[in-house]
């Protein structure tokens, strides 16, 4: 049973490229993403993406993901569509029009949000938080302080989704009926669930500091790390790709 | 290994203490089990052990607690850590990474041991546990027990000399309870190591442990062999210990008249001395 | 009523944790399901309140496929009491925690007061008490109390007695022992073999996702291939009795092989000795 954001085994390439490799990449493309507004370059990007998420087998989780921003882009789509006149008139509102320009500046929208999107959460997916935090303070001289606190905060997510879930369960048993109603109605019966998350969460996070305080926290340096993350010529390749497509992104029209 | 005198501490936000003039000594190398009821302050006491409390918790702390030869309240945290290993009661919370031989590395990589010894120091914790063939798993699709030895073979690891365990098998099922017992006290045989364990499954101390005590109200009403212990049943059963039934057989019998022999601890020795009863 | 016919579920539609599940409870019954970590025990409890639903096979509460039960239908027939009390309690006083199930119902009325303060005078508590101040034994009970409230005939319990001292233990296991002679039919998952052995009648043993035995207690708890088969270890007293026979044979068929409890084979020695 995998959780969200937890690491899945695996041996493809970007499994076993440098950690650091993966998150510039990742950032790079996103930023690349968002440099153009070329629809057919947005659409080879969301492909190239998507191509990504196959080679390491994620598919499934990519494709829950693409809905999940999809219906977050789709509100920014709406709202570019209905502010946004441009190009050819073709209807007309009381306080401007949506034209062409509209629909390609809600459609790049939509294309840009999913394509940036899959490379950062992929990155997740194919890295050990542990690996993450080291490489980040190995190569990237990053407190390892800094380092274990972001790691933590990702390692518990599914930790407190999981209380959440057994939560809701029990509540569910008492004749709480979270799958009535509208969303408002869903808001309302959680918001009493969320004291005892925290109770919980409060609980567990102390406990976690001081579990980590009595395994030698403070003593943690920068050479302290046992793996080491040599750079390969993949990631070379791979972050010379990345600077090409940010490139490509800034170049096309 | 252990000596604690006149041990008194009160948590800053509580109004009495949670233990009271408390005198222990724990020998080298012993097995310890520590019992009562709910409340009665046993995870205090363990806090006590391994500095947990006063470097981590606020409060008045009276007595003195001394590891080795190090006084916890003048040592810190981390150099009390580097003599007693801590398993905590939650082990999600425990656990910091996501692959069991990551788990096993990150306190061999605080503690800076040698780069040239950390592999030889994972394979031979996770073998102490039985849990080699689990090296290269996601933690979180391991069951309770397997998640169990993980966290104490994340601690033993490090060598500690003391080990301290707060109810290491409160989600397992007997199976894997006992089995986790096996391992910790053929592993503490083989090394020497102290081991402190707080538990609620009296039979399994009972079983394991050299040592017995029994917490109550904040005080240590036994600290002896189980066999002397377990011979005040009733008493036990007053505090909110119940002996383990063949303990309590052999009692029930021993007052009838029936049976003169020793107190008997676990199922192996209540059987043998009632095959003597009815022979 | 409580009826598995030949189910099959699984956890995230990705592992399948019960493979071909049948069997029926009939009311007022005092059933424990034991097994080792993992065997299906909690995914079993949860098919039988609705919340998770069978991908094979039928689970009929009173004749009726929990698919076609509103979860708060369920609600009012099966109490479910969760392991962890944290996860159910919700509340900022004791009151307002029994009463969250009947406002979750939509029930109100002088009825449903006197019912809550009822509960209260019977387990002793104090109404106005913060529940997340109470000990996790006292927690243990409050989440009790909210299910026996809402009077189902049904009470499900996973592992009602971990993490609970003796004396904390004791209590809850009276009044599910109360609950049951009042004709509740209790359904527990116990990890603790001598609280199975004085309190259930009737054994479920689950290995793998499968029921490999069921049966009266004693008899399923004797039975040397479920041991084996299901990693048990019996009770003290039964594990006595078992040993000894094998250890003398000419004690087979002495009454010490066949007692079950203290009380029992506190007599036979006696018997035995007599002779």
């Amino acid at each position: 049973m995998n959780g969200f954001l937890e690491y899945v085994p695996g041996d493809s390439l970007l499994h076993r490229l440098n950690p650091v490799t993966k998150i510039v990449f990742a950032v790079v493309f996103a930023i690349s993403c968002f440099c153009t507004s070329n629809l057919i370059f947005l659409a080879v990007l969301l492909a190239a993406a998507i191509g990504l998420a196959a080679s390491c087998g994620m598919l499934k989780q990519t494709a829950g993901l693409m809905k999940a921003v999809f219906a977050f882009s789709i509100i920014l789509a709406v709202l570019l569509l209905l502010t946004n006149p441009s190009g050819d008139v073709l209807v007309e509102l009381p306080w401007g029009y949506i034209g062409t320009g509209s629909i390609m500046a809600a459609v790049a929208t939509i294309l840009r949000l999913e394509a940036a999107a899959i490379p950062l959460f992929l990155t997740f997916y194919v890295t050990k938080m542990t690996d993450m935090s080291n490489a980040a303070v190995k190569v990237l001289h990053v407190p390892y302080k800094y380092a274990f606190t972001f790691a933590s905060t990702v390692h518990f997510i599914p930790v407190f989704m999981n209380d959440m879930r057994s939560i809701m369960e029990a509540q569910t048993a008492r004749g709480v009926e979270f799958d009535q109603g509208g969303i408002v109605n869903k808001v309302r019966l959680m918001v009493p669930l969320c004291v005892p998350l925290l109770v919980s969460s409060v609980r567990k996070t102390n406990s976690a500091a001081i579990a980590a305080e009595v395994r030698g926290f403070d003593l943690r340096t920068r050479e302290s790390g046992y793996k080491t993350y040599p750079f390969t010529a993949a990631d070379l390749a791979v972050i010379v790709l990345a600077v090409a497509i940010l490139v490509a992104a800034i170049i096309v029209p | 290994m252990i000596q604690i005198q006149d041990l008194t501490f009160r948590y800053r936000e509580g109004e009495e203490p949670v233990v009271e003039d408390i005198t222990l000594d724990i020998p080298d190398g012993a097995f310890v089990g520590i019992t009562g009821a709910a409340g009665s302050g046993k995870s205090t006491l363990t806090y006590a052990m391994n500095g947990i409390i006063p470097h981590c918790y606020p409060g008045d702390f009276y007595g003195s607690v001394t590891v080795g030869s190090l006084d916890t309240c003048e040592t810190s945290l981390t150099d009390i850590s580097q003599l007693v290993g801590s398993v905590c009661q939650d082990i999600d919370s425990q656990i910091v990474t996501s692959i069991v031989e990551d788990e096993v590395l990150y306190g061999l990589e605080n503690f800076g041991v040698p780069h040239d010894q950390i592999e030889a120091r994972v394979t031979e914790a996770l073998d102490a546990m039985g849990i080699l063939d689990l090296k290269d798993r996601v933690i979180s699709s391991l069951s309770g027990g397997q998640k169990q030895k993980v966290a104490i073979a994340s601690v033993l690891a490090l060598r500690p000399k003391v080990l301290v365990l707060d109810e290491p098998t409160a989600e397992l099922d007997p199976a894997s309870s006992r089995a986790v017992f096996e391992l910790l006290a053929h592993y503490a045989e083989e090394h020497g190591t102290t081991v402190v364990v707080v538990e609620q499954k009296i039979a399994l101390l009972s079983e394991f442990a050299d040592m017995l005590v029994i917490v109550d109200q904040g005080r240590i009403k036994f600290a002896d062999e189980p066999r002397r212990v377990l011979a005040h049943s009733e008493e036990l059963l007053a505090l909110g210990v119940n002996c383990p039934r063949s303990t309590t057989l052999m009692n029930r019998l021993a007052n009838v008249g029936l049976y003169a022999g020793p107190v008997c601890c676990d199922v192996q020795e209540a059987s043998n001395a009632l095959l003597e009863v009815i022979a | 009523m409580i009826e598995f016919r030949d189910v099959k579920a699984s956890y995230d539609k990705d592992i399948q944790v019960l493979d071909g599940v049948s069997f029926t409870i009939q009311d007022g019954e005092f059933v424990a399901f034991v097994g080792t970590n993992g065997a299906g025990k909690s995914t079993t409890m949860r098919l039988m309140n609705g919340l998770l639903k069978p991908d094979a096979g039928q689970v009929l509460l009173d004749g009726v496929p929990t698919t076609e039960l509103k979860t708060s239908q369920v609600a009012k027939r099966v109490g479910f009491l969760f392991q962890n009390p944290d996860s159910q309690i919700c509340s900022g006083t004791v009151r307002e925690e029994l009463m969250f199930g009947f406002k979750a119902l939509g029930e109100s009325g002088p009825e449903v007061e006197a019912r809550v303060d009822g509960v209260i005078r019977e387990f002793g508590f104090n109404p106005d008490d913060d529940p997340f101040l109470l000990n996790r034994g006292t927690r243990q009970l409050l989440a009790l109390a909210s299910i026996v409230v809402l009077a189902p005939p049904v009470i499900i319990l996973d592992e009602p007695t971990t993490g609970l001292d003796y004396k904390e233990c004791k209590k809850v296991m009276d009044i599910i022992s109360r609950l049951h002679e009042a004709g509740t039919t209790i359904v527990m998952v116990c990890h603790d073999m001598e609280v199975v052995a004085d309190f259930a009648k009737r054994v479920i043993v689950m290995t793998a996702g499968r029921v490999v035995d069921d049966g009266p207690t004693f008899e399923v708890l004797r039975n040397p291939q479920t041991l084996t088969r299901a990693s048990l270890i019996p009770p003290q007293v039964v594990d006595i009795s078992i040993a000894l026979p094998l250890m003398d044979e000419r004690l087979a068929a002495s009454p010490v092989a066949f007692a079950n409890t203290l009380d029992e084979m506190q007599a036979a020695v006696v018997e035995e000795v007599g002779e």
